[in-house]
């Protein structure tokens, strides 16, 4: 057995920045504003199962396109040589060396009703077209900001597949399709897995960009935690019930995938 | 070993980033054939393997199989099988299915798939294996899953990427032994491609030595140790003394200082050539009974026989004997004719 002093401070760390935390989100969710304990908070976050709904289905949405572009870039990047992987991953990163509100700003300047997009349109006659302050434009800022938290994972999986696995799944008769269906897609599993949930759960709770690209009708349930800690409708014990849900809905999501995961991948290590 | 030709290539030549890898290489593999491509690593000896495979398209040339013309057949559509270099499994899958990878492509009755598995289990002595993950299985055990895994699909050539290069040297000769088995067993093509000039000689039928993209000789692995064609391979296949010498006339030739009688004709008159002596080829003797004498610089003892080091004439000589000399000893040395190889120059030297 290993000592397990060395660990000490890491413990202590946690502890400190994570489980007392969550002991007080805890805390608060379960008690009014003069500290009497009460389900009141959590019963309330029913009002806004809307949000919560409408919050999950457009993370889901963002998350699987974040897939979809990911999937076979990171494929493709995997397969080149070594130097080639390395400058190709730094194109990958090097939007998120940008502070994150300015890329969005970015975004809001191309989407607005006069921006660069509806300008470019009008040239050939066109538009101008309802672009900002839509779902569509949450989605599109998502993908835009979370895309390298997919592409990472998947990398990191796909690039420890052994090219000759891939030749030897040729060589016993498997054409482009049967290769990826059989030999690329299970062993690629961990890192898909990993990949939706980076990807997941900092879209599910993302306000930033909901509030700069989709206006007041898209409200999400990251907004809705803003309003209650710093906003007007300030509320710290309910924004903790809501927290609190919203971390059970996650690890929900995220027990179920991995029991699919765990399906699809058999005897996989 | 059947007479019919299953592959052909003509005159293949391949580039990697503009470099030549395969210089118009002209080669027929024979129906049941345990054929080798022996050479140093950057032979092109893979390269060809891979062209056979379907991995690899040349870029002029032409890929023959059974008749018909295959340069761009993709590899799943050839009926040639590759074990891998370091085996590449697929590590998601047990035993049984790596072996069955093949036979369910090909969308074949779950009766069907387990009878060929089990059988080709039996073949490479794994029944009883079929749940392990492969990464419970020894290098040696790895090896046969993908021999297996290869065989199953009933190919008419496999192809064996230097498949023994991990395993240690005892396995490695068991390895080749059943290796040789399983191909006669069988009756099919498995073209070998090793740098190990001793399992080439071991298990071929033919061996062919490359160097450089270029074929140096092909021939049964009798004819490459006792004649080998050049200096290259004379050196590559066992340990060889090369000496300059010159060819005086037929049978005759002049090499460390003094004239022997050879056997060896249709030199040019005083053309300078390379003389090959094995090392097991000299006879140490007393000093004034030999051809010429040395002084023995080191010995080392090598189960079999030692290898000594004698320097002689401007010249280190390998010798292997049974007799251990000291260093410093001045020894006598005895070649006979049949022994003396004379070989045409090589073009760079």
């Amino acid at each position: 057995m290993k000592s397990k002093a060395p660990s000490a401070p890491y413990l202590l760390w946690m502890a400190i920045f994570t489980i007392v935390p969550l002991g007080l989100v805890v805390y608060f969710a379960l008690t009014t504003a003069d500290g009497t304990f009460t389900i009141d908070n959590i019963s309330r976050v029913g009002e806004y199962s809307g949000v919560l709904m409408h919050s999950i289905w457009l993370a889901a949405i963002a998350t699987f396109i974040c897939l979809v572009i990911a999937y076979p870039l990171a494929f493709y990047i995997s397969r080149k040589p070594e130097n080639k992987q390395r400058t190709l991953l730094m194109l990958c990163i090097i939007p998120m060396w940008m502070n994150f509100l300015l890329r969005t700003y970015a975004w809001m300047t191309l989407l607005e009703k006069n921006g660069l997009i509806n300008r470019f349109f009008a040239l050939f006659g066109m538009g101008p077209f309802n672009m900002i302050n839509t779902k569509g434009a949450v989605v599109l800022g998502m993908v835009y900001n979370y895309l390298p938290f997919m592409i990472l994972p998947l990398y990191s999986i796909m690039v420890k597949i052994d090219g000759r696995v891939i030749e030897a799944a040729q060589d016993l008769g498997a054409n482009t399709y049967g290769v990826f269906s059989k030999v690329v897609l299970p062993l690629s599993m961990p890192g898909i897995r990993s990949g939706i949930t980076m990807v997941f759960v900092p879209a599910i709770s993302t306000f930033i960009i909901s509030r700069m690209l989709g206006g007041g009708g898209n409200i999400m349930i990251g907004d809705l935690i803003d309003l209650q800690f710093l906003g007007n409708a300030y509320n710290p014990n309910l924004g903790a019930a809501i927290s609190l849900v919203l971390m059970v809905l996650i690890l929900l999501c995220m027990s179920i995938t991995n029991q699919f995961d765990e399906e699809m991948e058999g005897m996989m290590i | 070993m059947g007479d019919n030709i299953i592959i052909s290539l003509k005159d293949i030549v391949v580039e990697y980033d503009g470099e030549r890898v395969l210089e118009g290489l002209n080669l027929d593999i024979h129906d049941k054939e345990f054929v080798t491509f022996l050479g140093p690593s950057g032979c092109g000896k893979t390269t060809t393997l891979r062209i056979i495979g379907g991995f690899i398209e040349p870029l002029k040339g032409d890929v023959y199989f059974e008749g018909k013309r295959i340069n761009s057949l993709p590899p799943y559509k050839r009926q040639v099988n590759t074990v891998f270099q370091r085996y590449a499994l697929f590590p998601h899958l047990n035993v049984f299915e790596n072996v069955a990878f093949g036979l369910r492509l090909k969308k074949m009755s779950e009766k069907v798939i387990k009878e060929r598995v089990q059988e080709m289990l039996a073949l490479v002595n794994l029944t009883g294996f079929e749940k392990r993950s492969v990464h419970q299985l020894s290098g040696g055990q790895q090896q046969r899953v993908a021999i297996a895994r290869a065989l199953v699909n009933h190919p008419k050539v496999l192809l064996l990427d230097e498949p023994l290069g991990a395993l240690d040297l005892k396995l490695r000769k068991e390895m080749q032994l059943e290796l040789k088995r399983i191909q006669q067993s069988l009756g099919i093509t498995f073209i070998y491609v090793t740098h190990d000039q001793e399992e080439a000689l071991t298990m071929s039928d033919t061996v062919v030595v490359m160097k450089d993209g270029d074929i140096q000789q092909i021939g049964t692995p009798i004819d490459i140790y006792n004649e080998p064609r050049n200096a290259f391979v004379a050196d590559f296949i066992g340990e060889s003394n090369i000496i300059d010498g010159v060819m005086h006339k037929d049978f005759l030739v002049e090499f460390a200082g003094r004239d022997f009688v050879c056997v060896d004709k249709g030199f040019d008159p005083d053309e300078r050539i390379d003389v090959v002596v094995r090392p097991e080829d000299i006879k140490v003797v007393p000093p004034i009974q030999g051809h010429l004498s040395g002084i023995v610089e080191s010995i080392i003892f090598k189960g079999v026989h030692y290898e000594m080091i004698v320097r002689a004439c401007g010249y280190n000589w390998m010798i292997h004997s049974t007799i251990a000399e000291q260093p410093g000893d001045t020894i006598g040395m005895v070649i006979n004719p049949e022994d003396i190889h004379i070989m045409k120059k090589m073009e760079e030297a």
